[in-house]
C-alpha cells in the first residue's frame, strides 16, 4: 500500500517511514477518537490505520460512546478550548470522567503506543495500563477558557506526550509536546484525480450550474466557520463580479450545535438563487472533491481553526485559496504566494474579486499551491512525524537519530 | 593496483517539532528568551531555518519575527546579518544575538507588542538521519543523486554538515578530499547559503559538477 504514494508523495517521506516501520514492526499503535464519521479525524483515522498495517505495525481504531449529554459537555469543552465562554458545571465535568470509565472497561486499551484525540476521550489516561499514552489535541487552543484548560490539563500532564497542530497551540506544560500538522491523503476519494464523467455525474446530481464562476466554501455548518461571514462577502464580490456561491458541508455525530446554524445559513440564504447550501451525507468524499475541482475560487474563512484540512483539500487540486488568518490556515497559505489570508468579510469579498478578474494569477499561485501541499502536508508526513514521536518517547533525552 | 574511492553516500535529515512551551510577545521576552532556551532551540532557530526551504528575507527566526510581527525592521537586518556558521560554540552565537539585541534597545528602550496571535514561540526539533539509497562513487553518478535527492539531503550535506564538520558542506569536502577535485570543491565553498533558496543551491552544484565533468570529458576526447 505504501508503494501507491511512490511519485506523489516525497522520496525521503516514504524512505522515513520504511525505516521506522522496520524498528516498529509487529508492535501495537492504538488510535482512540469519538466519531467513525464526520469531521478530519475520522478521515484521516480511516486511511492511516491501513497504511501502518502495511508498515507492520498492529494498528488499531477505537471509538468511545456516549450519551447526549456528554457530547453537550464535549461541544462545550470544545467551544471553551476555542476561546468561547461555557457554563461547565461539576456534575458535567464529573459525567464526561463517568463516560470516560464506562468506556475504558468495555475497550482494549492495551498497546505499547496509545494516540488518543482530542478532548472527549482525554480521561482515558486515569485508566492507563500498559505503554506510551501520546494526547492529541487538533483543536485551536490558543486562548482558551482558563478554567477548562486548567481542568483538561490536569489529565494532559499524566501522558507521556502530547501533539498539538501548531506551535501556537502548545501550553507551557512538563510532559513533552510536539508540534505536528494534520494531513490530506493524496489517493483518498477526496483527493484522488477525477475522470470528467465523475465531475459531471455530481454537478448533475446536484445540479450545479457552470455558466458562472463558482465560489465554494466547503465546512461543517459551525460558527466558527463563518458560513454568514462568506455569504456577506459573496454578496460584496457579486456587486462587481456574477458568480454563484456553494457552501457544502455534513452535519459530525458529536456535533448537536450544528443544525441550528444550518439553519441560520439556509435563512439567510433563502432569496438568492445562487446560493447552493448543500447539506452532504457522511461518506460524500467523490462529491466533495468534484466541488473543489470545478471551483474558480476556493474559501476556507474560518473565525477559529484547529487546523483547516479543507484548505489542504483545495489547494492540492491546484486551486488558491482565501482562508481565514487564524489557527492552522497561515500555516498552509503563504499569504500572496500560494493564496491569500483574510480577517473581514471585506478582505474576502476583495480577493474573491482578485482571483476572478486574474486567473493567469490564479493558476500560478494554484501550481505553487499544490507543490507546497505536496512537500508538507500529505499523510504520509503525518504518518513519519507519529512514528518518529513514538520512537523518539522511548529514547526520552535524546534529540538526533540516525537509522 | 585500483584506489578504492570513498563513495558519497546520499543522506537525508527530517526534524520533528517540539515546543518548549515559551512565548515571546516583545523583544525583550525575545531577549530573555534567547538567554534562557536550551542549545537546541537555539540551534533550531538559526542553523535549521534553511530546513524551512521557501524563505530567503532572513537568516533566522529571530529576524524573520522582528522583521514580519513586531515590525523592527532595522533590528530585523541586524540579526539577519548574525552568520552562525562564523561561531564555533552556539553559546557565542547567543552572545552575538544578546548583544544585537541589547545595542537595539539601547536606542528603542520601550518595544512595542505583537498583534495578539503574533507571539514568537521557542521550539526544538528531534532530528532523524537516514540513508537515502543512493551512492556516488564518481560525478555522474553524484549528479543522478543530486537531481533525485529531497530537499532535506541538500538541507544534511550543504548546511547541518557546517555543525558536524568545522564549517565545511559535505558536498565541497568529497570533491576536494576525496576526488581531489580542488577546483569544484572551491565552487562549491564559494555558494553563499545565505543568498539562495534550496532549489537553487541545487542548480547551483549541478552547474558546477557539470562544469568538471564537460571539462574532464574534453580532455579525455583530446
Amino acid at each position: 500500500m505504501i508503494g501507491r504514494y511512490s511519485g506523489i508523495a516525497p522520496k525521503g517521506d516514504l524512505m522515513l517511514l520504511r525505516k521506522l516501520g522496520e524498528r516498529l514492526k509487529g508492535r501495537s499503535f492504538l488510535h482512540v477518537n469519538s466519531t467513525r464519521a464526520g469531521g478530519g479525524v475520522a478521515e484521516i483515522l480511516q486511511r492511516m490505520i491501513p497504511i501502518l498495517t502495511d508498515l507492520g505495525i498492529e494498528a488499531r481504531w477505537e471509538v468511545i460512546g456516549g450519551d447526549e449529554q456528554f457530547f453537550d459537555v464535549t461541544k462545550k469543552f470544545h467551544n471553551a478550548l476555542q476561546g468561547k465562554f461555557e457554563e461547565i458545571s461539576d456534575d458535567m465535568l464529573q459525567h464526561h470522567f463517568e463516560v470516560n470509565r464506562i468506556n475504558a472497561a468495555t475497550l482494549n486499551l492495551e498497546a505499547d503506543a496509545v494516540l488518543i484525540h482530542d478532548p472527549q476521550p482525554v480521561a482515558l489516561i486515569e485508566f492507563k495500563k500498559t505503554g506510551k499514552w501520546i494526547w492529541r489535541c487538533h483543536i485551536d487552543v490558543a486562548d482558551p477558557i482558563k478554567e477548562v484548560w486548567d481542568h483538561l490539563k490536569k489529565y494532559c500532564t499524566k501522558y507521556d506526550a502530547a501533539v498539538f497542530s501548531a506551535s501556537k497551540f502548545a501550553r507551557a506544560m512538563p510532559i513533552d509536546e510536539f508540534i505536528i500538522a494534520p494531513s490530506i491523503d493524496p489517493l483518498s476519494d477526496k483527493n484522488r484525480d477525477l475522470s470528467e464523467d465523475e465531475i459531471r455525474e455530481t454537478i448533475e446530481r446536484l445540479q450545479i450550474p457552470l455558466d458562472r464562476p463558482i465560489i465554494l466554501q466547503v465546512s461543517r455548518f459551525d460558527r466558527f466557520k463563518d458560513s454568514i461571514g462568506v455569504i456577506k462577502a459573496y454578496r460584496i464580490a457579486k456587486k462587481y463580479n456574477d458568480c454563484i456561491l456553494i457552501l457544502a458541508g455534513s452535519a459530525a455525530a458529536d456535533d448537536p450545535e450544528g443544525e441550528l446554524v444550518l439553519k441560520e445559513v439556509k435563512e439567510l440564504a433563502a432569496d438568492d438563487s445562487d446560493i447552493h447550501v448543500l447539506l452532504l451525507p457522511p461518506f460524500s468524499d467523490k462529491d466533495i472533491n468534484a466541488l473543489q475541482r470545478i471551483a474558480t475560487v476556493v474559501l476556507q474563512k474560518s473565525l477559529k481553526e484547529g487546523f483547516g484540512l479543507t484548505v489542504s483539500e483545495a489547494m492540492w487540486k491546484g486551486k488558491p485559496v482565501i482562508g481565514g488568518d487564524t489557527g492552522g490556515i497561515p500555516l498552509q497559505i503563504i499569504h500572496g504566494v500560494n493564496g491569500f489570508l483574510v480577517s473581514s468579510e471585506e478582505g474576502a469579498a476583495f480577493r474573491i474579486r482578485q482571483l476572478l478578474n486574474n486567473p493567469e494569477m490564479s493558476k500560478k499561485m494554484g501550481a505553487r499551491a499544490k507543490e507546497y501541499i505536496r512537500t508538507n502536508f500529505l499523510m504520509t508526513r503525518q504518518i513519519r512525524d507519529y512514528l518518529s514521536v513514538w520512537y523518539s518517547i522511548e529514547s526520552k533525552g535524546q534529540s538526533a537519530f540516525e537509522l | 593496483m585500483e584506489t578504492i574511492i570513498q563513495p558519497f553516500d546520499f543522506k537525508q535529515c527530517i526534524s520533528i517539532l517540539k515546543s518548549t512551551g515559551k512565548r515571546a510577545r516583545q523583544l525583550r521576552e525575545l531577549r530573555r528568551g534567547i538567554e534562557e532556551t536550551s542549545r537546541q532551540s537555539l540551534y533550531h532557530h538559526t542553523y535549521q531555518y534553511f530546513l524551512k526551504g521557501h524563505l530567503l528575507e532572513y537568516t533566522n527566526d529571530f529576524a524573520h519575527w522582528a522583521g514580519e510581527n513586531l515590525g523592527e525592521r532595522v533590528l530585523a537586518e541586524h540579526l539577519s546579518s548574525v552568520d552562525p556558521y562564523e561561531f564555533s560554540d552556539i553559546h557565542d552565537l547567543r552572545l552575538k544575538l544578546l548583544n544585537v539585541i541589547d545595542r537595539y534597545l539601547a536606542n528603542f528602550p520601550e518595544p512595542r507588542e505583537v498583534m495578539p496571535g503574533g507571539d514568537f514561540h521557542f521550539n526544538e526539533t528531534i532530528t532523524m538521519v537516514f540513508p537515502m539509497g543512493i551512492t556516488a562513487h564518481n560525478l555522474a553518478e553524484f549528479l543522478i543523486g543530486i537531481r533525485f535527492a529531497d530537499t532535506g539531503s541538500l538541507y544534511y550535506h550543504f548546511y547541518d554538515a557546517r555543525s558536524r564538520q568545522g564549517g565545511r558542506d559535505d558536498f565541497s569536502h568529497w570533491f576536494g578530499e576525496v576526488l581531489a577535485k580542488t577546483e569544484l570543491a572551491e565552487k562549491i565553498v564559494a555558494i553563499d547559503p545565505f543568498m539562495h533558496t534550496m532549489e537553487g543551491i541545487r542548480e547551483h552544484i549541478i552547474e558546477a559538477v557539470e562544469e568538471t565533468v564537460r571539462k574532464d570529458m574534453g580532455v579525455l576526447f583530446l
